[in-house]
């Protein structure tokens, strides 16, 4: 009986492998590496900058500009070799670990990969399909944030829809902080691929380091024709693994019905005998291919796998580049009792469609709390009426940087009325969409409205907060560009609750008008507060900050010319829980004032940023 | 004193026209520079082309040559204009722009000054000047007391106007200090006044700080533009650093009845002799497009 197991076992993994297998694999591998050290042929090696931005996951600059915006990456470099914080670099909207920090950060997932570091992409075109040979990244601010490159067999210039569309990893790292924040050349070794390319993308994760990334220019080295020398690849990630189980779960069953019938045992050796929690509970540290690979190897395990107790919570950014309709569709069974989702990334390029989503959704839809669909650029209006139809109970949406969707489809957000969390950074959303979710969401504890720059005016939509959602604890209106101190005051008299609001590079806010000040007052449980590049904010601002609100923990005042040190000073006594102050380009302040303040307040990490 | 008042003045560049009607040929513009710092700073290069607190560019993209000039008035000197002229600079080689819609540089240029996170302070004129080269238009966009004249046949064909609020204070953009809002003057780029023409070849473009139109009048400039014989770059390089000298001299003239001191004569205010400022000359000539 064992060794029927065994044997079957064994024929079920081998039957399960992909075309190529492992053995294959490394059977052609050894006979290239002995015989064939063959010379390559002379092939012209094309060195190219990036001709195109195609998309990216965010960025520290206002849409329509070139300062600090994604765009900057393509073409020539334009700071290296210089170091510092040029406008004319791509510079992504977070760093470190400061936003996770907040109340407002969505809870990690569980079951996500070791290996799986990557926090913001970019995607670039360049002009020729080459096979690659290295890529060279220019970061000239704070480097070591680079974690992944891949690239495509898409080629995003041609007027044919995607077919196929294959993505592989050229390199891949842990996140790195380089000692000084010099700039550098990243040129890491690539893995040589299959097919030419000319689309790729960068995966970074910033989190180590102490300031802003900021890269200026990539290089993609290949050549034209197809090298010798090119090795059968393994696929490293294999969700469409998912797809055999379904035919073979007749075959596991077979051997099994095979038995005498007297017992029955399942001859599963121990794990007949494991309480079935424990197992399961075993089963929640595994990753989701392997757990989808488990699921094939004997009925118990089968059982086990596809519990939905397994999938309350699925993760499936980790494995955007091969998700598909597909994959979806046989993961559905498995997820009624789903309740938090993360599908950001996935779908692009056409793999996933309003079919498979809207399947997947109706089959998932009743439990779900939390749905995170940053970049899905597959949304399209008919995808939130489908949210809003099948997820009545849904309390937390991000659509960050969901930047196709057209303006009237976010009217559907309106109908999720026990919304908690809601991302719209850099959306197309549009006034009265903005307005009709207030007036309905009124629970809502969370909001991003970065970078909307459809929305006309600001002002209305603060006084409709502070109206509807007063138990709104965080609101990030980054780049709102014509909140004046109206609004402002109106907000803050409403919201109480409010501990994190982000008003950096609003540039109609004027501290003469006491806006900060009244702030100050009437927010004591203030933790967070981003003052980014307003000129304006004055020493009385923070003394009134320092008087009114302890509990402050981090604090952006960049760019203002009217702080002195001896207010920094004030507000860091009274304010012990600070960590995080960013006083970069505040004339008044220079190195050796905050050398000064580090010195006297090492708990509280003071950064300023330079040019040169 | 005078400093104070006359702040940015843009050069604007003098683009020479050329003879046939109807062609189909591409037009380019071939550039020299030159000026003077009032405090006896030679034409010193810093930057690109800075002359004093005036700077200047020249920018090339595949469809059209473009041509600029700042004066800065600024707290901080260097920083606003010269940040302003790289802005448009960067614009121009990563066509942002269109070339029919000068102010559209401008006002791009000037948005994006805001987008800076170093808190930049000053003001400045500005003008700028695009060939486009199919179409064989000139397009100018003016904000303040720079000029251009555009010179066809020993004549003057072209010339720009004059912005200004009252005697001395030309149309300037700004990014005032926090609180000074209301008594710094600021004009937004719309403002600029723009304005199109043909353009032939052999057409020859002077574009000039009002160093320059304020010490030499046309009749001056004109007689040494008839020197210019030949299109290639020495030849108006060296016509360009004539003019600037000539006006250089002049300026410190005590007794020299400028045109400035009769414009003052005609505003109640009784001056003579030249106007010591900083002067910068773009002079420009279309000729044809060689790659």
């Amino acid at each position: 009986m064992l060794t029927l197991l065994s044997m079957f076992y064994y024929i079920c993994l081998r039957r399960r492998s992909r075309s190529g297998t492992r053995g294959e694999a490394l059977t052609s591998r050894r006979a290239v590496e002995s015989g064939q050290r063959a010379v390559l042929p002379v092939s012209v090696e094309v060195e190219q900058y990036a001709k195109e931005v195609l998309d990216f996951s965010s960025h520290y600059g206002s849409e329509n500009s070139m300062s600090y915006t994604m765009w900057n990456l393509a073409g020539v470099p334009n700071v290296y070799p210089s170091s510092g914080d040029f406008t004319q670099t791509a510079v992504f909207r977070t760093y470190g670990t400061w936003w996770e920090q907040c109340a407002s950060a969505p809870l990690p997932f569980r079951r996500t990969p070791k290996g799986f570091y990557s926090k913001d992409y970019i995607e670039l075109g360049f002009e020729e399909p080459v096979y690659p040979t290295a890529v060279e990244v220019f970061e000239t601010y704070y480097p070591g944030a680079i974690v992944q490159i891949l690239a495509c067999s898409h080629n995003p210039f041609t007027q044919n829809p995607p077919t196929d569309v294959r993505w592989e990893v050229l390199w891949s790292g842990e996140p790195t902080k380089v000692l000084t924040p010099q700039a550098r050349q990243f040129s890491p070794k690539i893995k040589h691929i299959g097919f030419p390319t000319n689309l790729l993308r960068l995966e970074v994760n910033s989190s180590l380091l102490d300031y802003y990334t900021e890269l200026d220019a990539v290089i993609l080295r290949g050549v034209k024709e197809r090298p010798m020398l090119a090795l059968y690849k393994m696929p490293i990630i294999d969700i469409s693994d998912l797809s055999d189980s379904e035919e073979e779960l007749s075959d596991v069953g077979g051997p099994f019905r095979q038995g005498d019938g007297k017992h029955q045992r399942t001859g599963n050796g121990y794990f007949d005998k494991l309480p079935y929690e424990l197992i399961q509970l075993i089963l929640s540290h595994l990753t989701l291919p392997d757990l989808c690979r488990l699921a094939q190897s004997c009925k118990l395990l089968h059982q086990h796998c596809c519990d939905p107790l397994q999938y309350t919570q699925l993760s499936l950014q980790p494995y955007w580049a091969r998700l598909s309709d597909a994959s979806l569709g046989h993961l559905q069974s498995r997820c009624t009792l789903l309740q938090r989702l993360n599908l950001s990334w996935t779908g692009n390029r056409g793999v996933l469609t309003l079919t498979g989503f809207s399947s997947f959704m109706k089959a998932c839809g009743l439990s779900l709390v939390c749905l995170e669909m940053s970049c899905c650029h597959f949304l399209n209006e008919a995808c939130l009426e489908v949210i809003s139809q099948t997820c009545p109970g849904l309390q937390e949406l991000n659509l960050s940087s969901c930047d196709r969707l057209p303006p009237q489809a976010f009217t559907h957000i309106s109908k999720l009325t026990r919304l908690r969390r809601l991302v719209l950074y850099r959306t197309k959303i549009e006034q009265t969409a903005i307005l009709s979710i207030l007036t309905f969401c009124i629970e809502l504890r969370h909001l991003n409205l970065g970078s909307c720059v459809r929305i006309e005016d600001y002002d209305v939509v603060a006084s409709m907060l502070a109206t509807r959602c007063r138990s709104l604890c965080s609101l990030d209106l980054w780049r709102c560009r014509n909140l004046t101190d109206r609004g402002l005051t109106e907000l803050v008299s409403g919201c109480r609750m409010l501990e994190e609001l982000d008003l950096g590079w609003c540039p109609t806010l004027q501290s003469s008008t006491g806006c900060f000040q009244h702030l100050a007052r009437s927010l004591p449980r203030l933790r967070k507060l981003f003052l980014t590049a307003n000129r304006t904010v004055c020493d009385s601002d923070i003394e009134e900050l320092a008087a009114s609100c302890p509990c402050l923990r981090h604090l952006d005042i960049l760019g203002t010319r009217s702080v002195s040190a001896a207010s920094l000073k004030k507000l860091l006594q009274s304010c012990p829980q600070l960590v995080l102050l960013d006083v970069s380009f505040c004339s008044q302040i220079d190195m050796r004032i905050v050398q000064e303040l580090s010195g006297l307040f090492p708990n509280v990490a003071i950064k300023k940023s330079f040019t040169q | 004193m005078l400093s104070v008042l006359s702040y940015g003045r843009l050069v604007a560049r003098a683009v020479i026209g050329g003879l046939s009607q109807t062609d189909s040929r591409d037009y380019s513009l071939v550039t020299a520079s030159c000026g003077f710092g009032k405090d006896f700073r030679r034409g010193i290069l810093k930057k690109g082309m800075c002359y004093g607190d005036d700077a200047c560019f020249i920018a090339r993209h595949r469809s059209a040559d473009v041509l600029g000039g700042w004066r800065d008035y600024g707290v901080d000197p260097s920083q606003f204009s010269g940040t302003l002229m790289k802005t448009c600079e960067r614009l121009v080689k990563e066509g942002r722009f269109v070339p029919s819609n000068p102010v559209g540089v401008l006002t791009t240029s000037y948005y994006e000054l805001l987008q800076n996170k170093v808190p930049l302070l000053g003001s400045s004129t500005a003008c700028i000047v695009v060939l486009d080269r199919q179409s064989h238009r000139l397009h100018t966009a003016n904000l303040g007391d720079s000029g251009f004249l555009v010179v066809r046949g020993g004549e003057v064909v072209h010339r720009s106007d004059e912005q200004q609020h009252y005697f001395n204070t030309p149309f300037q953009l700004s990014i005032a200090p926090p609180g000074a809002e209301g008594a710094v003057l600021s004009d937004s780029p719309d403002a600029a006044d723009s304005t199109s023409f043909d353009v032939q070849l052999g057409d020859i473009i002077l574009t000039a700080t009002d160093g320059l139109f304020d010490n030499m009048p046309d009749y001056m400039i004109l007689q040494e533009l008839k020197k210019l014989k030949n299109t290639n770059y020495e030849s108006i390089q060296q016509t360009a650093r004539s003019i600037a000298e000539q006006a250089h001299v002049l300026a410190y003239d005590p007794n020299y009845m400028s045109p400035f001191a009769q414009f003052a004569c005609d505003n109640g205010l009784n001056v003579r002799g030249g106007k010591p400022d900083d002067i910068t000359v773009l002079l420009s000539i279309v000729a044809e497009y060689t790659d």
